[in-house]
């Protein structure tokens, strides 16, 4: 599969599965080739930016203003960034109840990083970025020389979505942030690995990875809200150096299956990869 | 457990401890600042301190990352020795509930550095806790923190429970008592500057 076809094929499934903006950005580090399709068109984030939220905090670990094993209060209440009124996570709408049971009590900031990525727990995300700050966020991504990333809020500030401040990003954004876990400009190697080693641990695997072959290894973040469904990681094939791929689609509410037009992308570019 | 006076501690605790001075906690409200602690010399010393029957002082000073450095993760600690009247309100009120009553981390003891401290409360002297849950209820709806106020509340006239909700000074996913701005100077020590 060449690059036209590639964008041939995205913009047939665009308009087959009734998408209304499809935009992938790709990075090889095997050929060092790039291929994007809308890939600096901003998406809502949705669960994307918690990538965001741990470079962020390994990074504060990195710079020693944070230790990974540091504790941290377990709290359900947040204050919009809209009106500064309170909100809380609702625990039936998180993925994840295990930090739920933890209010009252505190975990470690490494505790916490775990289901924020593997289970996408909004509670953990909210918990660790009141704490980091979304400035800190936004710096850290200055320093590493990510643009198309935009953290401004913590995850179920209706307040704010609906006066539309939100988490936005672009496809090749997100592959700037997962090149991070390749490249050393950032971080050494072994905190690398501490990063992907969560990313690996993804149990949400219905996009990127489900159509690859099982000799695929994906660490990635998936992020869905009733307009956007995302999928962004870095996928390591045997025999090769791993590519950097981000999938974002926006979508009428209540499509029908719109995991599966990220999965068919995901497959097209594998094939474009490996052609 | 050992006290010491916190005018004889070392510059850094001295700094981050103020013991003794006065802080505004309101508008033209100053009170003093604790001056006479427990000395902790482990971890393992507060778990096994038991203040009271059902409360060990471990579970009245866990706090996390936000306190200061030094007084995270160096020891000995230091406690206002107010810590044991507040232990023992709690052991009252535990008693009146029938039901294990967890306080919360930072809801006990924090230092005037802690980064939760930016409005002074309680919390401070040692006086204050907070309890976001007693036995299988969370106290997070204003039935349950009311509920459980009213029992807080007749234990005593000494004892202070915050209104449900939302704003300053208020609590909406916990139960805030405190005993106000109490001192206590153990026999033998001399509060002469």
């Amino acid at each position: 599969m060449d690059e036209q076809a590639l964008h041939d094929g995205i913009d047939r499934l665009c308009a087959g599965s009734g998408s209304t903006a499809v935009g992938v950005h790709v990075f090889d580090f095997e050929t060092e080739r790039t291929f994007s399709h809308l890939g600096d068109r901003w998406f809502h984030a949705a669960s994307t930016m918690k990538v965001a939220v741990l470079v962020a905090l390994f990074h504060a670990s990195n710079t020693r203003r944070v230790g990974l094993e540091d504790r941290l209060h377990v709290r359900n209440r947040f204050r919009s960034i809209a009106d500064r009124s309170i909100f809380r996570v609702q625990r039936d709408r998180d993925a994840d109840a295990a930090v739920h049971r933890r209010v009252g009590r505190s975990m470690k900031l490494i505790e916490l990083a775990e289901p924020m990525i593997t289970r996408s727990s909004n509670l953990a995300t909210n918990l660790l970025l009141e704490f980091l700050t979304p400035d800190f966020v936004q710096s850290t991504l200055h320093v590493a020389k990510v643009d198309g990333v935009r953290v401004v809020r913590g995850v179920e500030d209706n307040v704010a979505f609906e006066r539309g401040m939100n988490n936005t990003t672009t496809a090749a954004g997100l592959v700037g942030l997962f090149r991070l876990l390749r490249d050393d400009d950032l971080f050494p190697e072994p905190v690398r690995r501490q990063m992907l080693d969560i990313l690996f641990a993804q149990e949400f695997n219905s996009m990127i990875p489900s159509l690859l072959p099982d000799s695929a290894q994906v660490a990635h973040k998936t992020g869905e809200i009733s307009t956007c469904t995302h999928d962004a990681g870095l996928v390591l094939l045997p025999g090769r150096r791993p590519y950097a791929v981000a999938i974002l689609t926006e979508h009428p509410p209540g499509l029908d299956d719109p995991q599966k037009t990220v999965a068919k992308v995901s497959r097209m570019v594998y094939e474009f990869i490996t052609a | 457990m050992k006290v010491v006076d916190g005018l004889t501690l070392s510059a850094g605790h001295r700094g981050l401890l103020r013991p003794g001075e006065f802080l505004e906690v309101a508008p033209h409200e100053l009170h003093r600042l604790p001056r006479f602690f427990y000395e902790i010399e482990s971890w393992q010393h507060a778990k096994e301190t038991q203040l009271t029957p059902h409360f060990t002082l471990s579970e009245l000073i866990t706090v996390d990352c936000r306190e200061a450095d030094l007084l995270l993760h160096g020891f000995p600690h230091y406690v206002p020795c107010a810590v044991t009247v507040l232990a023992r309100y709690l052991e009252d009120f535990r008693e009146r509930v029938d039901a294990p009553v967890c306080v919360a981390v930072n809801g006990g003891y924090r230092s005037p550095a802690h980064r939760l401290t930016e409005k002074p409360s309680p919390h401070i002297w040692a006086t204050a806790a907070n309890i976001y849950r007693i036995g299988d209820t969370w106290l997070d709806s204003q039935k349950a923190i009311e509920r459980y106020a009213r029992i807080a509340e007749s234990l005593g006239p000494d004892i202070y429970v915050r209104p449900y909700g939302p704003a300053p000074g208020e609590t909406d996913d916990h139960l805030h008592v405190d005993l106000g701005y109490l001192l206590c100077t153990p026999r033998g020590y001399s509060e002469a500057q």
